[in-house]
């Protein structure tokens, strides 16, 4: 097999990689800032998708539709975690994992009760017609997940190290109690921490409707996103998108050199070695406390 | 030993009166209650929610003219989620709890086949509309019937003879999904190809229910340089597979299987599926321009006016059907109906179908294999459309009941 093959599985690969690594960075930065596992980020995937179609219908360009479901998406999230998460913070960590999962069915379900399990079409910002190059071929859309993943990253690494927002969620993830004491509004960390995983979500589900449809089964992304985000180190931004780029890559070889009907279970073999070898994952640290 | 005789006399006379009263509870004096489960959640929704639907319209218009024989058609209908062990947890509670007359399966194959083995147990009437699965009708029980879905083995039989015959094709890859249905059309079509033609498959390649891609698949089938790719499995992931191929600049013809054969199908994969070619269970499909099917469509949007993208599908029309000829059973069954008279008024239908938009539906005592029907049909300008073939080699499939 040529190099032209393994570079056309490399593109498949990064293309739906891309996808997984938005998922673990929504999934990651909840979780960062309060401690809060979203299992319902999967559905906020889903909602972007149908948001995506519902605009489409609207004859809205592209680019309105690409903003009002990123907004969307942050006011859904600020919505949940002012009318769901926060009253029961306190709650024990089981509890608030089960809450997430509850926002998530309500989501599925109230796609399926509207629109059913149909597969929708939703046209992508630059049509159909494959780029070639190289004797490649790549989807535009595929090319434009991947650029959206990469900017959305390099976006998030300034928005924490320059951003008085950013900075306030790093210093609350730190230590809540010290960062209150410095002035910081934790709550109003939190609320930005769920606006931003909401809208990442959101735009995840936006960008995969072109490639995969829109159908209540989009959540399924989640699975991927979570093996993304352990892979990474679950804290990190940057090990998160890594994370996703290398399930994407993993799976798409895998297929190749497993066969199709192991290649969904190689990324969790890899997750389980490299976890026996790096128990914090590719960019995890080790927690310390003061004793 | 006479006070034993009478005691054991006695227990069995309880015994069977028991399970009489049983069997018949579902029949009251002015309904008949029918069990039916399908998927309505999770990836195979699509089939559950559209046999649930066709079914409920045709019981609707069944119940509006009186219905069977003086009752009325009750269907309780239950979510197998396409899972095997949901489907037999459904069939216990409409068999033990709801205390069905007889039970509709209009889901797939993966979940109906975990339910087999309990219902021949029970002995209660099952009548499956959708699943191909082979256990269904063989080894043969007599309380099983197959209604709309063919045998796996005939669509071997015909898809291998359209394969050669009309691609003339000698190099196929298959991409199967690992779904019972899918597994049983791709094997049976193998098997057949090997027999009838001696064409040995150039690679069989798989997926999974709900995979988002398959780059990896399609650039494998497209180095085997095949003369067509047959792919089996279910609409949604078959839309994005038709649509990769077409990104990836696939040039060979696409052959699909009947599970595929769907409006649904077409919207999702925004023109990538023309000019594919695939068998249909019914004479024409929904979306059709025929004024029989325009007619069909009416009466269900009248019911469904709220309809979704993509409905009615395909399986709407087959649960619809399938309805009619369960009433047509029981019917037959006469004013005092009983599983034995159910199964023997279904045995008695021969090319019995509703109307146009149905295929026929034979049963005999000896084999109860409904439809061994089949239409070619090609996506062109954005409908399935039918194409010039018919099948010349004899059916071997009922030799196992002689």
């Amino acid at each position: 097999m040529g190099a032209t093959f393994y570079l056309q599985l490399a593109i498949a690969g990064l293309a739906v990689g891309a996808v997984y690594a938005l998922v673990a960075v929504a999934i990651v930065i909840p979780y960062k800032a309060s401690g809060v596992l979203n299992f319902g980020q999967g559905e906020l995937a889903t909602m972007g998708a149908y948001a995506a179609f519902v605009l489409a219908s609207f004859q809205l360009p592209y680019g309105v539709a690409f903003a009002l479901v990123l907004l969307g998406g942050a006011v859904f999230g600020m919505v949940i975690e002012r009318l769901l998460i926060r009253p029961i913070a306190n709650a024990p960590a089981f509890t608030l994992v089960i809450a997430t999962f509850a926002i998530g069915l309500a989501i599925k379900s109230a796609v399926s009760v509207r629109w059913g399990d149909t597969v929708f079409s939703v046209e992508g910002p630059f049509g159909d017609d494959p780029l070639l190059f190289a004797g490649l071929r790549a989807n535009p859309t595929s090319l434009w997940i991947v650029f959206c993943t990469v900017a959305v990253t390099a976006l998030l690494t300034l928005f924490f190290r320059y951003a008085r927002t950013g900075m306030a969620m790093r210093a609350v993830a730190l230590n809540p109690e010290a960062a209150t004491l410095m002035g910081i509004r934790v709550h109003a960390t939190y609320r930005w921490a769920w606006a931003i995983s909401a809208a990442i979500g959101a735009l995840a589900g936006l960008l995969v409707a072109p490639v995969v449809g829109v159908n209540p089964e989009v959540g399924q992304l989640i699975l991927r996103g979570l093996v993304a985000a352990v892979l990474g180190g679950f804290t990190s931004i940057a090990g998160a998108v890594v994370g996703g780029f290398a399930v994407g890559l993993i799976e798409t070889f895998a297929s190749v050199a497993v066969g199709s009907t192991f290649k969904n279970l190689v990324p969790f073999i890899v997750l389980l070695l490299l976890l026996a070898f790096r128990p914090y994952g590719l960019f995890g640290t080790r927690e310390v406390h003061r004793v | 030993m006479k006070r034993l005789l009478l005691w054991a006399a006695s227990a069995y006379l309880v015994l069977t009166a028991t399970a009489a009263s049983a069997q018949t509870a579902s029949v009251a004096t002015d309904q008949i209650l029918i069990g039916a489960f399908g998927p309505i959640s999770g990836p195979a929704a699509f089939l559950g929610l559209a046999g649930r639907d066709g079914a409920a319209l045709a019981f609707k218009e069944i119940n509006a003219l009186g219905g069977v024989n003086g009752r009325k058609i009750q269907m309780q209908f239950e979510d197998d989620a396409h899972s095997p062990v949901r489907a037999l947890a459904a069939v216990k509670k409409l068999v033990e709890q709801d205390k069905v007359f007889m039970l509709m399966s209009v889901g797939g194959s993966n979940a109906t086949a975990g339910t087999i083995g309990y219902v021949k147990e029970r002995g209660t009437p099952m009548y499956v509309s959708i699943a191909s699965a082979p256990e269904v009708t063989y080894p043969f029980a007599r309380n099983l019937f197959r209604g709309a879905t063919t045998e796996a083995a005939r669509y071997g039989e015909v898809y291998a003879e359209f394969l050669a015959s009309h691609y003339k094709a000698k190099r196929i890859v298959l991409m199967t999904s690992r779904d019972e249905y899918s597994r049983n059309e791709g094997d049976a079509t193998v098997t057949k190809l090997k027999a009838w033609f001696s064409i040995e498959p150039e690679s069989r390649l798989e997926f999974n229910n709900g995979d988002k891609d398959f780059t990896s698949q399609l650039i494998a089938a497209q180095r085997a340089n095949p003369d067509v790719i047959a792919v089996f499995g279910s609409p949604p992931e078959a839309a994005i597979a038709l649509k990769q191929a077409r990104d990836l600049g696939l040039k060979q013809p696409i052959f699909v299987g009947s599970a595929i054969v769907d409006q649904g199908v077409i919207a999702a994969s925004k023109g990538a599926a023309e000019g594919v070619k695939g068998f249909a269970l019914i004479p024409m499909l929904p979306g059709s321009k025929h004024p029989d099917m325009q007619k069909w469509e009416a009466a269900w949007r009248r019911e469904y006016p709220n309809a979704r993208a993509g409905r009615p599908s395909i399986f709407d029309a087959l649960a619809y059907a399938d309805a009619y000829v369960v009433v047509e059973g029981l019917r037959r069954a006469g004013p005092q109906p009983t599983p034995e008279s159910f199964i023997r008024g279904l045995e008695g239908l021969q090319n019995y179908r509703v109307g146009p938009v149905a295929s026929p539906r034979s049963f005999t005592a000896k084999h109860h294999i409904g439809n061994l029907t089949l239409s070619p049909v090609e996506v062109r300008d954005g409908n399935w459309e039918p194409v010039q073939w018919s099948s010349t080699h004899p059916t071997e499939i009922l030799k196992r009941y002689k």
